[in-house]
């Protein structure tokens, strides 16, 4: 109905402009607007000010030790590492920053802020600032920590004012410069803090890097389409963490004595397994249940007799190819992705025994994860490794053969109903106790595999939700279309089940990296043991452990926050439940 | 009806192609794979452990622990069970009074993350943001250090910021409280008929006011009813020591059967409800016209429901050791209630006790005439509270916006303050979506308290680590955590589904 | 402006409301006499709800004037309780209470803002529950009663409240056709008793046969305003001869 053919009398106006209402009005409105607000208001504004000034009580008394924080910056961060190896720590965080930068160039930075924002909270900052430090001068000691609050707080304060004068009208600045900024400043810090030695050039190139790779990364994407230029970067993603942890930072040696044994046999099974995916995707399906009940039987056979451990799993996977092969690898297109993920995980799987097995390494010369670093490890290792196992808990939680949904049910159930702390002891003593005598797994493996098990559970239960919100249209869909049962899981349901349980495995993943501190508690090096007892017993820094606390809580806070902003950022930008 | 095209006789495919064979062989093999992997693994522990002089015996139950715990009823228990059981009542007492400080200040900052004060609100955000953002390890660890470092030393002549009734102090926080004294399960007894008299009174006044129509304040008689009851016992409670016969009788007649009749009777329950369960499967495949045509799968379905039966029941006649646990368990508990109740005890049920200072020899100690947070306590308590609280507001908040903008609507055209609406109309509803969320906060509570062992707090797990660095009973210790914090989670589960199914809105 | 002059118990001037950039009322000017009954129709989006629930400001209005039964709208708390408690108004969704029974959504804001004893609250409820027809579902919960026996619930619960002042926002626009005539029939016995009424509504037929005067609505302003028989039968404005062609044709 075009209503503008009719002549109304009255035309739009634009809305009244909304002048800048003063403080005064704006305190009316929003704390004094009832007697019971107002009231409110009172009393919540003197005991703020009571705990900001015990708070800068505590903060400014000579008895805190603040400055011993940054020449244990090391120790934060990789505790015990030996620290003539650091290169190798540098070349971890300077190859996550080159990735870092790629993917920023692919994916883009957020786009746009509003210029008034930006101003307004560079304003709040200046004024935050500026009371603390005004605040403190109620505080017995902190003579050139005030004199840069009150300073620098009236200065930002100041641009914040001045620039909302100059800033009328609404414009946006993209958030890259805003960041940029933000990071110049920071190393401008790294070169006026105390640091220790050889840190500030490192981490200035590390900032260097991360915007090198951004122009990198916008220049191969002139060339490659973002489509693949993004799977790129995806699997560069997920293989650097393994590539970080197993071979940089272990620094293995190969000794060839220990490997010529099993390494032709190994070369032999990589090669052959080409042809038997041929043969399977070849044959009519008796002859492939032929074949692939003959592997599975040598594979099992394989795991009672002594044959080396690179060889048995290499036929397990082998097997596991095979079973999937008559299901997943019919079409020609398929058949040539699944020999070249053959190929490729098979010398992975090689180059992993070669290095990890067979080898001397930091690891034989003392423990060498500590720190953030294995707080880090712990985090992102048991989310990756939790994910299928909590996949195939789900699967089998919502099967419809009960028992694989009992036992399902059971280890669900179970692994939630317990506390973790208990299920990283149950990993620490009991694992060993079911080990033959003498052998035992490094503490920090342990761990990962029980916060593995913890988490998965949680997991499971997430992706259960999604798996009962795809509707049984999809399921009788695909079934009419004549899928098998796994390819339907593989290929309808799990897609499917997952998109809408994302913001949920994001916060899953934020839970599990808080509750990795646990393992403080069994006696492992993470970032809280070192700000709880590593660092504090250190002779430089005896007994600063309130302050070390209040910089682990500090830590841990940004990591928890960003990923719980950006997992929002996600969800609306994903529409979950709208689409 | 000559060329009718004939049909072969349908047959059955062979065993290797027919799916629900191919199912249930999977099934059972991984069944048998994980039951065969775990008596593997059982073998090889115990073999270690037997290399190692230990054995999977409960002995560390009984044996004396040679361990000291920090706080609790038994500081120096003599046998494991009176050490666990010290762990068990301290972790209790952190999680129950954490559950009600956190549902208080959750709701509190949850409410006040939606209020028109904008004080209030930036307060009530910057409170959850910060807290549930930190590990809650890190929040104990640091209230443990502030207790233990930054509160006040504890002088002769200390008495707190509130002389009387706070003494805040290095060595713990005590504030007055009225101690149970030896005649309060006497009372208790009262209190337990007032409950059901209350009960009693609000469901007559409530069925008088449907009947009449009039208001017949059922709330306020059940009150009354209540207060009565504990007014009468507070003076008449050695009446109840006639229950201590009851319960002294009920005791014998425990122990007085032998275990073997409570083995048979349990085996029978046991096969009778393998049994039940196949008759309701057959009845709920029932068609009208008479029995439904049974799948294989129906068919390994029930034989799996009468093994189960069956096991169970072979597993109590086989081992009588499971049964006399039980019965054991149950006569302890009953001469334990027998105690409690003495004709001859007298004197008030209740005792205010106020915090003081005792020097019983060179430095000043904390007296036990107040209640007393211990540095440890104080820290694990306010981290699991404080943690805790942030995402119980969250929760509230999320249940007040889940109420649809409308009903706000009409009750503000109702005429309603914002106040009446909040109270009778937006929390009743919010309710119903909070309560789900708030069970699992309670449960995540309930196992937080087990970081009690960063600060050395004896609770279950702390008391556990300890008897095993003691006595190297690793897996016995494991298994009896598990046992305890399952029960605590199934009780809390049942408690919220019942509360849940009670709450449900009446639908169409 | 001629039924207005009377006796004026809502008086609008040049009232004007924006949501964001997007004007919704450009400058409405009208008043309704004590007895009046008024019908609002208009295209969806032409600002006619957004005009009615200024009047018990469930919106605010930014610019003009709004007087309702002599007290001038602002933000001053008091002057919006006592309005809200003198006009009441029916929702499109009905807006019942699901936890709690028709009687006790009918007696709660009695109790609470009339401050009644309840067992006159009841009373009065139970009259109004037998006036809409349904005294036998006082017990129920809103989630076990048809739409149109929700929507009367929802009559009777404004009307529990003694208002001087009926607002209804599209009260039938949700339900099946069996069910709007017994909601009609319901204002059409509350018209007769001299009520005054704003109703946003697409009943035609309930507009000619009870209203006093029916109002046009388009882009946030009153096109053309007057008695039934007259606006039906000689539209002057063209906005209004098409809108009445595209409602009528079927």
């Amino acid at each position: 109905m075009s209503a503008e053919s009719f002549d109304l009398p009255l035309q739009p106006e634009p809305p009244p402009k909304v002048h800048r209402i003063g403080w005064l009005d704006w305190a009316r409105k929003n704390l004094f607007n009832s007697v019971f607000n107002g009231t409110l208001t009172m009393v919540l504004t003197a005991g703020l000010l009571l705990l900001i000034l015990a708070l800068l009580r505590f903060v400014f008394s000579p008895d805190r030790r603040w400055e011993v924080m940054p020449p244990n910056a090391a120790n934060y961060v990789v505790e015990a590492y030996p620290r003539e190896d650091l290169a190798n720590m540098w070349l971890s965080l300077w190859i996550i920053a080159a990735l870092a930068g790629v993917s920023t160039a692919s994916w883009g930075m957020g786009g746009q802020v509003s210029v008034i924002k930006v101003v307004a909270a560079v304003r709040a900052i200046g004024a935050t600032a500026l009371v603390v430090g005004v605040l403190s001068l109620w505080s017995p000691a902190g003579g050139a920590t005030q004199t840069v609050l009150v300073w620098g707080g009236a200065a930002l304060f100041g641009v914040g004012v001045g620039a909302t004068r100059l800033v009328q009208e609404e414009r946006g600045v993209s958030v890259a410069r805003v960041l940029a900024i933000v990071g110049a400043l920071l190393v401008g810090l790294v070169w006026y803090m105390p640091l220790e030695s050889g840190t500030t050039w490192p981490l200035t190139i590390t900032a260097l890097v991360v915007v090198a790779f951004h122009w990198v990364g916008k220049l191969v994407g002139q060339w490659l389409s973002a489509r693949l230029m993004k799977r790129v970067i995806t699997v560069l993603w997920v293989l650097s963490f393994p590539v970080i942890y197993l071979h940089i930072q272990r620094n293995p040696s190969l000794v060839w004595g220990e490997v010529t044994s099993w390494l032709p046999w190994a070369g032999l099974l990589i090669a052959a397994g080409p042809a038997v995916i041929w043969v399977v995707s070849r044959a009519g399906r008796e002859q492939a249940a032929g074949v692939n009940f003959l592997l599975g039987g040598v594979s099992i056979y394989s795991w009672v007799i002594q044959w080396p451990m690179a060889i048995r799993v290499l036929f397990l996977l082998l097997t596991l190819f095979s079973l999937a092969t008559p299901t997943f690898a019919a079409s020609p297109r398929a058949r040539r992705a699944f020999y070249w993920t053959w190929l490729a995980g098979g010398l992975c799987t090689l180059y992993f025994f070669l290095m990890g097995i067979g080898s001397t390494d930091l690891a034989t010369r003392g423990h060498f994860l500590g720190g953030i670093n294995l707080t880090i490890l712990l985090a992102v290792g048991g989310t990756a490794l939790s994910f299928p196992l909590g996949v195939m808990l789900a699967l089998g939680r919502t099967s419809s053969m009960p028992i694989f949904r009992i036992l399902s049910i059971v280890y669900i159930e179970v692994v939630r109903g317990v506390p973790l702390i208990t299920v990283l002891f149950f990993g620490d003593k009991v694992i060993p106790r079911f080990l033959p005598p003498g052998l035992d797994f490094a503490g920090e493996a342990k761990a990962l595999l029980a916060i593995t098990a913890f988490s998965a559970a949680y997991l499971a239960e997430n992706v259960r939700g999604g798996l009962q919100a795809v509707s049984k249209g999809q399921t009788e869909a695909s079934r009419a279309l004549g899928m098998t049962t796994a390819q339907m899981t593989m290929l309808i349901t799990l897609p499917q089940a997952l998109r809408v349980v994302i913001p949920a495995l994001v916060g899953q993943a934020i839970a599990l990296f808080k509750d990795t501190s646990l393992v403080a508690i069994i006696g492992l090096a993470d970032f809280l043991r070192v700000a709880r007892d590593i660092v504090p017993n250190q002779p430089d820094s005896l007994g600063s452990i309130l302050e070390n606390l209040l910089l682990a809580a500090l830590v841990y806070w940004i990591f928890a926050f960003s990923f719980s902003r950006a997992s929002l950022r996600l969800e609306r930008r994903l529409g979950v439940g709208t689409r | 009806m000559a060329n009718r095209p004939s049909l072969a006789a349908p047959t059955r495919p062979p065993l290797w192609r027919n799916a629900t064979f191919l199912k249930w062989a999977a099934q059972i093999g991984v069944l048998f794979g994980v039951l065969a992997l775990g008596s593997v693994l059982i073998g090889e522990a115990t073999a270690n452990m037997r290399a190692q002089g230990l054995s999977l015996d409960w002995d560390l139950l009984t044996d004396p622990p040679g361990i000291q715990l920090g706080e609790g009823i038994f500081i120096k228990p003599s046998t494991g069970l009176e050490a666990f059981y010290t762990g068990a009542v301290n972790m209790l007492r952190v999680a129950l009074s954490g559950i009600v400080a956190a549902t208080v200040v959750g709701a509190i900052v949850g409410i006040a993350r939606l209020s028109s004060n904008w004080l209030a609100s930036r307060l009530a955000t910057v409170f959850v943001e910060s807290l549930r953002n930190i590990p809650v390890l890190v929040q104990v660890v640091f209230w443990f250090f502030l207790a233990s470092t930054l509160f006040p030393i504890l002088e002769a002549d200390s008495s707190g910021p509130i002389p009387g009734v706070l003494l805040v102090s290095r060595k713990g926080v005590s504030f007055a409280w009225p101690f149970p004294q030896e005649t309060f399960w006497q009372w208790g007894a009262f209190l337990v008929v007032g409950l059901l008299t209350a009960r009693w009174a609000y469901r007559t006044r409530m069925r008088r006011a449907e009947a009449l129509g009039e208001d017949t304040r059922p709330g306020t008689w059940a009150l009354l009813a209540f207060l009565a009851w504990a007014v009468l016992g507070w003076f008449a409670h050695p009446l109840a020591g006639a229950l201590g016969w009851l319960f002294m009788l009920l005791a014998a007649s425990v122990g007085a059967v032998p275990v073997s009749v409570y083995q048979v009777v349990l085996a029978l329950v046991s096969l009778y409800l393998g049994w039940r369960w196949i008759h309701r499967f057959l009845e709920s495949r029932r068609s009208p016209a008479g029995l439904a045509k049974l799948t294989d799968d129906d068919y390994f379905r029930m034989i799996l429901a009468g093994a189960l039966g069956a096991g169970g029941a072979a597993v109590l006649m086989l081992l009588p050791a499971a049964t006399e646990v039980g019965t054991n368990v149950l006569q302890y508990l009953l001469e334990f209630c027998d105690q409690k109740f003495d004709f001859l005890r007298s004197g008030a049920p209740l005792a205010m006790g106020s915090p003081s200072v005792e020097v019983p020899g060179r430095f000043p100690q904390i007296a036990g005439t107040g209640l007393t947070m211990t540095p440890s306590f104080f820290g694990i308590w306010m981290g699991v509270t404080l943690y805790t609280a942030s995402f119980i507001a969250e929760i509230v908040r999320g249940g007040i916006l889940s109420v649809p903008k409308g009903q706000s609507e009409a009750g503000y055209a109702l005429g309603l303050r914002r106040g009446q609406l909040l109270r009778m109309v937006i929390l009743p509803q919010a309710f119903r979506v909070i309560l789900p969320p708030l069970g699992n906060q309670y449960l995540n509570l309930s196992k937080n308290t087990s970081l009690g062992i960063a600060v050395a707090f004896p609770e279950m797990v702390q008391v556990g680590q300890t008897m095993f660095n003691q006595t190297g009973d690793t897996i016995q210790v494991i298994l009896i955590w598990m046992a305890f914090y399952l029960s605590i989670s199934l009780l809390i589960s049942v408690l919220i589904n019942y509360y849940n199914r009670r709450a449900q809105l009446v639908e169409r | 402006m001629e039924n207005g002059a009377a006796n004026p118990i809502i008086v609008c001037e040049n009232v004007k409301k924006w949501f964001g950039d997007f004007q919704a009322l450009r400058g409405v000017t009208t008043s309704v006499a004590e007895g009046e009954v008024v019908v609002v129709i208009g295209p969806s989006g032409s600002g006619k709800s957004t005009f009615i629930r200024c009047i018990n400001r469930l919106e605010q209005h930014q610019e003009g004037r709004i007087v309702v039964a002599g007290i001038e709208l602002t933000s001053d708390v008091r002057n919006i309780e006592r309005i809200r408690s003198e006009v009441g108004m029916v929702f499109q969704q009905f807006n019942l209470f699901p936890h709690l029974t028709v009687m006790q959504n009918i007696t709660l804001a009695q109790v609470w803002v009339r401050k009644r004893s309840r067992s006159d609250a009841e009373e009065r409820a139970m009259a109004l529950l037998e006036r809409v027809g349904i005294p036998e579902q006082a017990a129920k919960y809103p989630g076990q009663l048809s739409g149109g026996q929700q929507q009367r619930v929802a009559i009777a619960r404004s009307l529990a409240m003694d208002p001087k002042i009926m607002l209804f926002d599209e009260p039938t626009s949700a339900l099946d056709p069996e069910m709007i005539k017994e909601v009609l029939e319901v204002m059409q016995e509350l018209a007769g008793t001299g009520m005054t009424i704003v109703a946003v509504t697409h009943e035609m037929g309930f507009a000619r046969e009870v209203a006093n005067r029916v109002v046009l609505f388009d882009e946030g302003q009153i096109v053309e305003e007057g008695p039934p028989a007259e606006f039906f039968a000689n539209p002057r404005h063209p906005r209004t001869k098409m809108f009445l062609s595209q409602i009528l044709s079927h």
